[in-house]
């Protein structure tokens, strides 16, 4: 069974080199493994996953599936899309308009040189798995895009192939639909006993799906790791802003070393002591402004503690409020469980709870520390 | 060697490679041949002309300078000074005239409620099919009357009215006929950015309280303006380089005042007399520099504006102004001045062809259509009534064939760049050769003749002279940029998704190309095959110099019977080649949907 192995691979699309769409990128995709490449637009994800499947050339590095190299930049070797067993969901899905359901299906099995036979048992087949049985005769025009986006799916896995690419594939269906084929394919994932890598700029997609989540930024591995890490335990500023709903709260601070695990900073108006699980011997406190703190939205407790805002907007959804704070003219987010509603200007005591406040060097952006601040008397 | 070994495993990169190479060869260094032609002296007549014991092949400036400057007997003047700028007057004219009239209707059909839309615009364009000379036939056939010794045309037979020969022949006749055969391409290109307009741009200024007239001025003027102004670009430089009109509106007396001489008949007589070849490429030059001019210029214009003329998408409501009581004789007027103009020049054509003096029924005959008789002089074969001539048939087959080669030739090509450009798209080669395959739109066809003429005489390729594959040759590469066209949007159209789910799947390029890629966009593909053989059909001005005696072609037939004044037989092959355009373009659409407002209007 297949292992992905990238090793610098860096995909440049200007002759003149000045902008990397991916960049010296090494990864490991074990053999069963749920991944997704997630970022922002333009980051280099759609990229690295055509790359993988062959349908892009890197400018350099080289791609191992399973014992095979794929690609070498070095001895020029380069597989091409149809020889290295995988298959490949798209994000318009790509049903060919002029064939129906079944021939959509059947049309890459004829090219293995199946037997009628066998290609009819296998269609049935998927088919089935995907549940539109009833469909086999209708084109892809006549089809809902939660169906076509069924009849993509059957396309693809009917080769049964090792490695499954899907490229945004829920991204053209509508909020419901897309929870619902959001469950299908991590089932399917199990049943097919797969490789999944998945593209996606939507981070609860990601967090939901994957096993490991790749998160990349302007053609550079962010973090390669599984997403609940991802979330607690951030890497860098841009890792810890771009995953979780609503966005992680961030206060510039200056802070200064007190001891190997502790720093103390003022903002807010209140003094703080952090003290951290790592060591804080990166910290450069030489500088004002030299660190941000991280503090997600369900470590702000409301009704609680001395520090002081005001209500600036609240956002009930029945199961949780969002809150938003003003506090000495910044914005704090905090979540509550369970509906209440606030008054616009209703005054607010607060305080910072919990081991998981992550404090970032303000310049390279890195994380420092994950720990705990309690106020200094 | 692995990597070249990888780059030419890609279909798109080796289509790349071989059609570059093959578009080096067939447009660029026949253009260089036409360069060098020029500065050289082209064979010994042309040495004996100069003079000086030049010798034959030698180098020289002579051509450019006698041409453009001498003074001996107001050489340069009468030659080339005066055609050229009675073409560009001749131009202006015709754009005026197309714009005016092609504008109109255009607003009448997008921004009217006027009734019988679709009939006024379907008959409207209709003439567009028609060879380009036709409208200068009908002219001459309705205007023309015995006052100038030309034979009784319809306006003659029927009210007796005889108009003054500058009505009939010279400048001014050349000038509306070709504003009338291009007020359809106004049409289309004003029509088309009129309807895609979208609406809402006039409905947030009418919110805005701006008066119906300020939203004219300045709304949609400055929308329309590039397609206007592009309008009259290209129909300038078409009409500036007309061949086929001036030369059949040109048969006034020398002396009468009416001569006109347009500057692509001043070429062709250049060249054909055998002493001023060379003279005729500079002239072939001069107004490959114009065109390219012109469309640079087209380009530019329609490049930086075009950010504000896109259309936004089909707009729902568009509100049509209300014409009142003029609507139902706006409509009459309307309808009957497209019937005119595209049924009267082909009853104009049957009737000249039937008639021994048009409109008299005493002279109705059926001899220039079945008449066994021979022409006085003429070769074997050469009957006088055209459908028992042998002569015409070989030249209608010789048509057909061409039409149909060039046809699969250009369209075949077209497509495959068309995906090598999708594929490749912003590759610098991709680029050069989808350029390379759209240059020959830019040079006059009779400037491209011209070009061919002159690498047909080039040592190491004079065994194209006068050969049908010379003319399969220019043919295809001048009507490639309709192909390829229809070919690159077609293409681009397609997501590389289509394409890439087969590829994942194993299927092998050619299966691709012809069970996912062709059925799709079928009817497309089918416009691009459809485009070059109606143009070739129809093409005068490319083969006028190019084919002998041995290749004629059912065109340059007719160009010679109008040229010895056989009217009857000149009007009844048009109508024939008219026929056939028409039939072959009905069959086609019928049978795969395929028209040809699909791709680029030429």
């Amino acid at each position: 069974m297949p292992k992905i192995v990238l090793e610098h691979i860096t995909k440049r699309f200007d002759k003149a080199g000045t902008h990397n769409a991916v960049q010296d990128l090494n990864m490991v995709i074990e053999d069963r493994e749920f991944i997704t490449l997630l970022g922002p637009s333009g980051c280099g994800k759609t990229t690295t996953l055509r790359m993988i499947a062959g349908l892009e050339t890197p400018t350099m590095g080289r791609i191992t599936i399973g014992d095979t190299v794929v690609f070498d930049s070095e001895t020029g070797v380069n597989i091409s899309p149809a020889k290295r067993d995988i298959g490949f969901l798209f994000q318009n899905y790509a049903l060919w308009p002029h064939m129906t359901v079944y021939q959509n299906i059947s049309f890459g099995l004829e090219n293995l040189g199946w037997t009628q036979e066998r290609i009819r048992k296998r269609v049935e087949e998927m088919l089935a798995l995907l549940q539109i049985e009833t469909f086999e005769k209708r084109y892809p025009s006549e089809l809902s895009g939660g169906q076509q986006q069924r009849v993509a799916i059957a396309r693809t896995l009917a080769p049964a192939p090792k490695v499954l690419f899907m490229d945004e594939p829920l991204s053209n269906l509508d909020a419901k639909l897309r929870l619902e084929m959001r469950t299908e394919l991590k089932r399917l994932h199990a049943e097919t006993d797969s490789t999944f890598v998945y593209v996606t700029h939507d981070q609860l997609e990601a967090m939901t799906l994957a096993t490991r989540v790749c998160l990349m930024n302007n053609g550079l591995l962010q973090q390669y790791a599984p997403p609940l890490r991802v979330y607690n335990d951030p890497a860098n500023l841009f890792a810890a802003e771009f995953v979780g709903s609503p966005t992680i709260n961030f206060i510039p601070v200056s802070a200064r070393k007190t001891g190997m695990h502790t720093a103390e900073f003022s903002t807010l108006g209140r003094t703080f002591l952090f003290e951290g699980d790592d060591s804080l011997v990166d910290l450069n406190d030489t500088r004002r402004d030299n660190a941000v703190l991280g503090v997600r939205p369900e470590f702000v407790h409301l009704e609680e503690g001395v520090m002081k805002g005001q209500v600036y907007a609240a956002l009930p959804s029945g199961m949780e409020t969002i809150v938003q704070l003003k506090v000495e003219g910044q914005l704090l987010t905090s979540v509550k469980f369970g509906g209440v509603d606030y008054n616009v200007n209703t005054p607010m005591y607060f305080t910072f709870s919990g081991s998981g406040l992550l404090l970032f060097d303000k310049e390279s952006g890195r994380k420092l520390a994950k720990g705990s601040v309690k106020l200094k008397e | 060697m692995e990597k070249i070994k990888s780059y030419c495993s890609k279909p798109a990169n080796l289509i790349t490679v071989i059609f570059l190479t093959l578009l080096l060869l067939a447009v660029v260094l026949p253009l260089g041949t036409l360069l060098v032609g020029s500065f050289r002296v082209n064979g010994n007549q042309e040495a004996i002309w100069i003079g000086d014991d030049v010798e034959e092949g030698s180098w020289t400036f002579h051509h450019w300078t006698e041409l453009l400057t001498s003074k001996e007997f107001n050489y340069a003047e009468t030659k080339f000074w005066i055609p050229l700028w009675e073409s560009a007057l001749m131009a202006i004219i015709s754009c005026f005239v197309a714009v005016l009239f092609g504008g109109m209707v255009a607003w009448f059909i997008t921004r009217s409620d006027l009734p019988a839309k679709q009939f006024i615009s379907t008959v409207f364009v209709f003439p567009y099919i028609m060879p380009s000379w036709s409208m200068a036939m009908f002219w001459e056939n309705f205007f023309k009357n015995t006052g100038i010794n030309a034979g009784m045309g319809i306006l003659q037979s029927t009210t007796g009215i005889c108009v003054p020969e500058s009505m009939v022949y010279g400048l001014w006749p050349c000038a509306m006929s070709l504003g009338l055969h291009y007020a359809p391409f106004a049409y289309i290109l004003i029509g088309g950015i009129l309807r895609n307009m979208d609406a809402n741009l006039e409905e947030a200024a009418t919110v805005l309280k701006a008066s119906r007239f300020k939203i004219l001025r300045r709304i949609t003027l400055p929308i329309v303006l590039p397609a206007l102004i592009s309008t009259i670009l290209l129909v300038f430089s078409s009409s500036i380089s007309s061949f086929t009109v001036p030369f059949f509106l040109n048969k006034s007396s020398i002396n009468s005042g009416n001569n006109f001489v347009s500057i692509s008949v001043q070429m062709r007589n250049l060249i054909n007399t055998g002493f001023t070849i060379g003279q005729g490429y500079v002239v072939a030059i001069v107004l490959m520099i114009f065109s390219i001019g012109i469309l640079t210029l087209n380009n530019w214009f329609t490049g930086t504006r075009k950010s504000f003329t896109t259309v936004t998408g089909k707009s729902g409501q568009v509100s049509l102004v209300n014409l009142g009581r003029a609507r139902i004789p706006t409509a009459v007027l309307m309808i009957i001045i497209v019937a005119f103009f595209a049924i009267m020049p082909l009853l104009s054509f049957a009737m000249e062809s039937l008639f021994e003096v048009p409109g008299d029924w005493s002279t109705f005959t059926l001899r220039y259509w079945t008449s066994t008789e021979l022409f006085e002089g003429s070769n074997k074969g050469d009957t006088i009534g055209i459908l028992r001539s042998a002569t015409m048939w070989r030249a209608m087959g010789r048509s057909l064939l061409l039409s149909v080669l060039v046809s699969l030739l250009a369209g075949t090509i077209g497509i495959l760049i068309g995906y090598a450009v999708a594929r490749k798209r912003g590759s610098r080669a991709a680029t050069l050769m989808s350029d390379l395959a759209f240059l020959p739109y830019l040079i006059p066809s009779m400037s491209f003749g011209a070009v061919y003429l002159a690498l047909s005489y080039t040592k190491g390729f004079t065994w194209l002279d006068s050969s049908f594959f010379l003319l399969l040759l220019v043919g295809s590469v001048k009507f490639m940029p309709f192909a390829s066209r229809a070919g690159t949007s077609a293409m681009l159209q397609l997501s590389g998704e289509i394409e890439e789910a087969a590829i994942m799947m194993g299927v092998p390029w050619w299966k691709r190309m012809a069970r996912v890629l062709f059925p799709i966009q079928k009817a497309s593909f089918i416009s691009g095959y459809l485009l070059p053989f109606i143009s070739c059909m129809r093409e005068m001005s490319l083969f006028v110099l190019l084919a002998a005696s041995y290749t004629t072609l059912v065109t340059t037939l007719l160009q010679e019977y109008s040229r010895t004044g056989l009217t009857q037989a000149s009007n009844a092959i048009n109508l024939l080649i008219i026929l056939v355009v028409l039939v072959i373009q009905f069959a086609v659409n019928k049978l795969t949907g395929a028209s040809l407002d699909r791709g680029i209007g030429g």
